[in-house]
């Protein structure tokens, strides 16, 4: 039996995190050795040190949300001529349409005087928490390219979503959790691969608690739990285990993957005992509940999600992703027509989020967690097909960030005065990835990884920092 | 992270991210390194469109350097130096009658940067007549790029001679030991025969051996005994199996097409059981190449040929495609280009994708190559455009009487079906009925507010169906009759006036459906539940039950909730809901037609017509019966995904900077300069090219092909390929540590009619394949990596290994070989439950959704091509194979199999479990361990305790690694 077994591991990938016996001391080793998801330091000091994606699937209407454009009253009903981007792909043409105003009524809120709809009576009370991006713009007319887009950066080619490449570049600070989490992930418009790893080791994978279509409070990480066997049982296996693979392990010479292996199995059987209590939410008092809807019809399902954001956050999970979808080809907030519909989806998720907002606030949490709002982009300020609804917009459109580094209660581009094309300080969704890691620390150019012949990029070749909404 | 040399981004492309040269700064090369960074981008995304080839607006091209130099309409754009060169003036918006671009003003950063380039001299490399990128000195030139090795034409090398050694087997041994010689490593022992029968069956076949086989084999000590196993298993149906799989890696195999709106491939399989079969016929390897690029322009011996030559064909229609892309020039050319990047990793290891772009940076692969080899493409059809375009389906040859017999029954069926629908028509006057509906009704026919199942909320898994008429729109859903009580559908309609509404719920009716199904009904005055009994039909319509009237109001919180609580009786089916606006007179009119409807007759009126009314009803049944019996008995006509030749082909221009719209010039179709020799044939003007691509890339001469088909079959045995970058034989790729080996091999593949099967059995039967994984400490710190094959790589089971050992255990697996796999009725892969027990390589591959035993234990990504497999160790497979119920009811089938069947001594049975699973007998420490669990109170141990044993034989480290 050999006892000197000679460390030549090359990267073996280990787990959701490497198992090493768990001092902060033994972390720091490991930093420098083979454990790829050790926590690491960035390209510069960090602005945020984790974030919290809040996914608004389908694409709300910016123009009805935080968007305020009066001279769609003014000109409510005439025909106009508009470069509609679907319109425009398919034919070439530009055509009439007949500009819609909003059902809803605006109202300015907190010192920064941030216009918000009725919509959102919640999240209007933290306008000065929060930092607007009007001129967001992307790739992708239809859902399931653009929401490739806004997660992988591509609407084509398979590449690896935002919490992939966070997760690379920083690794995790969690020994016992996965470092990158999707909520109740959609099933469409790309499903696994808006969380996926694409070519990057699979340790950097997001992992899926629960689905979209099933309730957050049976929302879990897969075969977590064993469906039959009870705790003893379990205890015995896994003691057993431990002895076989130990006994296996002296029987082979030099190869040191084994240890790897092993590991997997240790931190399985530490996930199984720590995540159930992390997503469990009975611990929390009534008062917070309260604050995220939880018990009220509406908004109890999104108010779990948003609950167990901020225990994963606290947990030491480095990307979180919050979903609001389905797995339908017309998601959620996508209201081709009855756009009144806008308002139950507004209804589920207001109070949630601006509970959340309120909560990382108070617990100190929101300073170095960055907070992200949105779609996969906006809808067309006219009427379509001359119906009740708006069509996709990706040309101009608005999301929300908070916390981590941004500016407080400031709002940052424009779009055209009907709300159509982003005009004024745009963000290109490259340019708001880049801007992404770079709060988190990491240089967007040097965050690469090289696989079939060439090195790639979150932002392909794209992208520029938008410092201007750094505090 | 970015290596450690000084690096500088050079130009980058829209597709490709750039790669880093080596190089010293100087001025030119900065100004050029900005040009390309800051400026180029900006022109081609900003201004060449309308200032460029294609439209030269004012007169002004920016497209070149010689274009803004003379200028347009109002002169030079931009001299050198100037700030106050116009195009500047025009971009800051200084004069409102010059605004560029027109749509909106440049950012800020953009302007500067112009700005500083027109101040420091305004270096532009782009002249008249240079296509895309051609700034870049690096990138070799075709007659440089001759010289690399792989462009080196085979030649067959000289085995070494190796004085008095009785270790080389073959002479791969022979290459192998003068190379560990050389590097002064000695090699590892033999494998144990257990070690190596467990090695070979699973290689060769993807299977573990039986306990019969370990028994026979180990029985046998002839010196042939590991010869005879590796032909047996080469015979093996199972061969092809394992094999076909791997080529299934290379050519990213799918079975949906992936994507934001993944769409089925209803026929993909023909493709994968063609495959599987070309390796155990051991389809010469040339020929296999050139069917799958142009199978459907070479001749064929018989249909059979013609219909597997179609079918290879699929290779192009595979991919990972967009369909719903909206600008469908742009869609063709993504499909082009991946048809490109695929054959050409897959077939001559080159990454030929990045020269879409620019000139390949690395690979002598210029843009002209790029577009030469597309243009051959675009001109092969793949592709039926709509909103969401498909792909292209050629119908199968039938045999000539069956053809016959086709159009013959297809003309009888449209006599009987002419007949019945006459038929129809008088049994329905007879009895009152409006003329047969079709089978489903547009929801815009109908009147009032519909919400069809489409558009309503869905919670759990329900199936789209068309099968039973009558439904509204395409189709409608229902609960499989799983999951009763977790399943609902609600329907939330848009009312735009408040008022009184009949809601009505459509069903397909049916003897197996749910007869208390509860629609809860979310009105102005509260909720009310009904319950319809969807057994009987719907009595308006044949399509709707009414709900009943109810007040709604304009609000949103009008609904109507179907769900399967207490439906245990059968299937719920899930159409539309309809409301209807009503007036109180048209209620009053409704029960009057009702109370109308019972007219008197005479007696003998009714008789007379009852028996007309059976006659009428029997003829109709028995035409209905015609119909069915024809339509099982005739020729089926069956479809493949194949392209066809274009209607038009032609030459197609160069993309500038890989932008469909942005037009260069017309390249001739051709192939790759650099791996080309005197004779490749020339691209005929009146077909694609097809033909000539095969030929070129399935050709002896072609310095890549085969070599990187060697190699492969090297990495599929060995572990590792002699080049490690399967997919990538470019400069950016690994070199060969064996070069010699691996032309060896190469040439010897040629030599022996391309034979896949004389290729692997070369490797298999010699020595290096044959060691040891055991290797001393000092020689394992020689080679850490084996590089040399001085030992046996361990090797990991696969996804697909490790899902088909289990069900070997468990006596589960089911071996009948191809056939289409996916669930009938399936019209998602989103929500699909894997359920079956056939060989893994013939578990439905979706684009994005798998089996979760695949998708944790590395399965290939089918969305990207890639030739190898990653190995990672990460939480999740501990976690499924410890508590998922696939294993966990595994587990207890074996155990249950191994307690009926080989009920005896407890250690005569633990050996048993142990050579099932893992092809050895137990160590003693190991069975101390197993025998503590199993001895508590039974002395055979019970069916629980053995299923706690095979759960730890299938979570051990010998389970999951090949020694």
């Amino acid at each position: 039996m050999r006892s000197n077994r000679r460390n030549l591991l090359k990267s073996t990938a280990c787990g959701f995190g490497y198992l090493a016996a768990a001092s902060m001391a033994q972390r720091e080793v490991n930093a420098g050795s083979n454990n790829p998801l050790a926590a690491k330091s960035g390209h510069f000091p960090a602005r945020a040190k984790r974030v919290i994606f809040v996914f608004m699937q389908g694409g709300p209407s910016h123009v009805d949300t935080f968007d305020y454009k009066p001279l769609l009253e003014k000109h409510d009903g005439e025909e106009r001529t508009f470069d509609d981007a679907r319109v425009l792909a398919k034919t070439k043409k530009i055509t009439k349409h007949r500009v819609f105003k909003s059902p809803w009524k605006f109202k300015q809120y907190g010192e920064c005087g941030q216009h918000v709809s009725e919509l959102f009576p919640n999240i209007a009370q933290h306008v000065d928490d929060l930092c607007f991006l009007k001129g967001m713009h992307t790739d992708g007319v239809a859902h399931g390219p653009a929401t490739l887009f806004l997660h992988t950066g591509s609407i084509n080619f398979v590449r690896p979503s935002v919490g992939s490449w966070v997760q690379y570049g920083l690794g995790s600070e969690s020994e016992n959790l996965p470092g990158f989490v999707t909520l109740q992930p959609s099933m469409g418009n790309g499903g696994p691969r808006n969380f996926g790893n694409a070519f990057l080791p699979a340790v950097y994978q997001g992992t899926p608690v629960g689905r979209a279509g099933v309730s957050a409070s049976d929302a879990q990480i897969r075969n977590l739990s064993n469906p039959k066997l009870d705790s003893d049982e379990q205890a015995r296996q896994f003691e057993a285990l431990r002895k076989i693979n130990a006994i296996q392990k002296n029987s082979r010479l030099g190869d040191s993957e084994m240890d790897a292996m092993i590991n997997s199995y240790e931190l399985a059987w530490r996930m199984q005992r720590s995540v159930p209590d992390i997503l469990n939410l009975s611990s929390e008092s009534e008062h917070v509940k309260k604050m995220y809807g939880i018990g009220e019809k509406e908004t109890d399902d999104f108010g779990r999600q948003c609950l167990m954001a901020r225990r994963l956050s606290e947990a030491g999970v480095r990307y979180i992703q919050v979903n609001y979808g389905d797995n339908t080809n017309n998601p959620r907030w996508d209201q081709h027509s009855n756009l009144e519909k806008h308002a139950d989806h507004a209804l589920k998720v207001d109070k949630p989020i601006a509970g959340l907002l309120a909560d990382l606030k108070q617990r100190g949490l929101l300073e170095d967690t960055l907070v992200w709002w949105g779609g996969e982009f906006g809808r067309t300020p006219y009427a379509q097909a001359n119906g009740t609804g708006r069509d996709h917009n990706p040309y101009g459109f608005t999301s929300f960030v908070a916390g981590g580094g941004v500016k407080a209660g400031f709002s940052y581009g424009e779009t055209d005065e009907f709300g159509h094309h982003a005009v004024q300080d745009k963000i290109h969704m490259h340019d708001w990835h880049a801007t992404l890691l770079h709060l988190l620390g990491l240089d967007h150019e040097k965050l690469t990884f090289k696989y079939s012949g060439r090195e790639f990029r979150l932002t392909d070749v794209h992208g520029e920092v938008i410092t201007d909404i750094f505090a | 992270m970015q290596s450690n040399f000084k690096t500088i981004v050079l130009l980058l492309s829209a597709q490709c991210l750039s790669l880093t040269v080596l190089g010293h700064l100087n001025a030119e090369e900065t100004a050029a390194e900005f040009f390309e960074k800051e400026i180029r981008p900006a022109l081609v995304q900003h201004c060449v469109r309308c200032h460029g080839e294609e439209k030269v607006q004012g007169g002004l091209r920016l497209d070149t350097r010689e274009g803004w130099q003379a200028g347009g309409d109002s002169g030079p754009a931009i001299i050198a130096g100037d700030p106050q060169s116009l195009l500047l003036q025009a971009i800051g918006y200084e004069d409102v009658s010059l605004e560029m671009p027109p749509r909106g003003k440049l950012p800020q950063a953009t302007i500067a940067a112009f700005q500083k380039w027109v101040r420091e001299g305004a270096f532009d490399p782009r002249s008249k007549g240079t296509v895309g990128d051609s700034s870049q000195a690096d990138a070799p030139t075709i007659e440089q790029g001759k010289n690399f090795w792989a462009f080196q034409p085979v030649v067959a090398p000289v085995v070494p001679e190796l004085s008095a050694s009785e270790w080389p087997k073959n002479n791969v041994d022979r290459f192998v030991l003068t190379k560990l010689n050389e590097k002064g490593i000695k090699p590892a022992g033999d494998a144990t025969k257990e070690n190596l029968l467990r090695r070979l069956t699973y290689d060769l076949t993807g299977l573990p051996p039986t306990a019969a086989q370990i028994e026979r084999f180990l029985a046998d000590e002839s010196d042939k005994a590991t010869d005879k196993l590796i032909d047996r298993l080469l015979q093996s149906g199972h061969f092809g199996e394992r094999w076909g799989r791997h080529w299934l890696d290379v050519v990213r195999f799918a079975e949906s097409s992936g994507g934001g709106r993944t769409l089925l491939f209803p026929d993909a399989w023909r493709y994968r059981d063609y495959v599987i079969d070309a390796f155990n016929q051991d389809l010469p390897f040339d020929q296999f190449l050139k069917e799958q690029i142009a199978g459907d322009l070479l001749a064929s011996e018989d249909r059979f040929d013609r219909q597997r030559k179609l079918i290879a064909t699929g290779f192009l229609m595979l991919g990972p495609t967009n369909y719903e892309m909206q600008d469908k020039d742009i869609l063709e050319m993504d499909v082009v280009d991946e048809q490109l990047d695929t054959m050409g990793k897959a077939m001559l290891g080159m990454t030929i994708g990045c020269a879409r772009c620019h000139d390949h940076k690395f690979d002598p692969i210029p843009t002209r190559d790029y577009y030469a080899l597309a243009g051959i493409l675009k001109s092969t059809h793949s592709m039926k455009h709509s909103n969401v375009s498909t792909w292209n389906t050629v119908e199968l040859p039938l045999s000539a009487e069956d053809e016959a017999a086709f159009l013959a029954s297809t003309k009888k069926l449209q006599v009987i079906e002419k007949q019945l629908s006459e038929a129809t028509r008088v049994l329905n006057t007879l009895t009152g009925k409006r003329d047969e509906q079709p089978k489903s009704v547009d929801p815009g026919k109908l009147n009032g507010l519909v919400v069809d199942s489409v558009d309503a909320e869905v919670v759990g898994d329900w199936k789209s169906s068309t099968s039973v008429a009558h439904y509204v729109g395409k189709d409608y859903i229902h609960d499989e009759q799983k999951g009763k009580g977790a399943k609902s559908v609600l329907y939330r309609p848009v009312l735009t006036k408040k008022g009184r509404y009949e809601v009505f719920a459509s069903y397909s009716t049916g003897a197996n459906r749910a007869t208390k199904v509860p629609y809860r009904i979310k009105h102005r005055n509260g909720e009310t539940v009904v319950e319809i009994n969807q057994r009987k039909p719907p009595p308006v319509d044949a399509l709707m039950h009414s709900l009943g009237v109810f007040e709604f109001d304009k609000d949103l919180d009008s609904s109507v909730l179907l769900s399967t609580k207490g439906t245990d009786d059968g299937v719920v089916i899930a159409d539309a809901i309809i409301w209807l606006p009503i007036s109180d007179s048209e209620i009053n009119a409704i029960s009057q037609q009702e109370t109308k409807g019972a007219d008197d007759a005479s007696e003998v009126e009714v008789e007379a017509r009852k028996k007309k009314i059976a006659a009428a009803k029997s003829k109709v049944d028995r035409l209905k019966k015609e119909v069915k019996a024809l339509k099982s008995s005739m020729p089926k006509r069956q479809v493949a995904m194949a392209p066809r030749e274009g209607e038009s082909p032609a030459d197609i221009h160069v993309a500038i900077r890989g932008m469909t719209h942005q037009k260069g010039e017309i390249v001739p179709r051709g192939v790759l300069q650099v791996a080309a020799w005197d004779g490749v044939p020339a691209v005929s003007k009146e077909a694609s090219g097809r033909a000539e691509l095969a030929e070129w890339v399935a050709n002896e001469r072609n310095p890549l092909t085969a070599r990187v088909i060697a190699n492969r079959v090297w990495y599929w045995t060995m572990g590792r390929g002699i080049v490690a970058s399967v997919d990538n034989f470019g400069s950016t790729g690994d070199f060969p540590t064996h070069p010699e080996l691996l032309d060896y091999l190469a040439f010897s593949l040629v030599q022996n009619g391309w034979s896949i099967k004389k290729l692997v059995r070369q490797i298999v039967t010699s020595r290096a394949y044959q060691l040891s994984a055991d290797v001393a400490e000092d020689d394992l710190a020689l080679d850490a990596d084996n590089r040399f094959y001085g030992r046996r790589t361990v090797k990991r089971l696969r996804a697909e290994d490790i899902r088909d050992s289990i069900l070997m255990a468990s006596g589960n697996l089911d071996l009948t070989m191809g056939g289409s796999t996916i669930k009938k009725g399936t019209s998602s892969e989103y929500g699909y439950e894997f359920e079956g027990r056939r060989r893994s390589v013939y578990v439905p591959v979706f684009r994005n959704r798998l089996p979760e035993i695949f998708e944790v234990f590395d399965f290939a990504d089918p969305n990207i091509q890639g030739g190898t497999r990653t190995a990672s160790n990460v939480a999740s497979q501990a976690l499924l194979m410890m508590n998922q119920p696939f294993v966990m009811e595994q587990a207890e089938d074996a155990a249950n199999r191994l307690v009926e069947e080989y009920s005896g001594e407890l250690d005569e049975m633990l050996r048993r479990a142990y050579r099932e699973v893992l092809g050895r007998e137990p160590f003693e420490q190991e069975r101390e361990v197993m025998i503590d669990l199993l001895a508590l109170n039974d002395q055979h141990g019970t069916p629980p305790q053995w299923a706690m044993v095979y759960r730890l034989l299938f979570q051990c480290i010998d389970f999951r690694y090949l020694n």
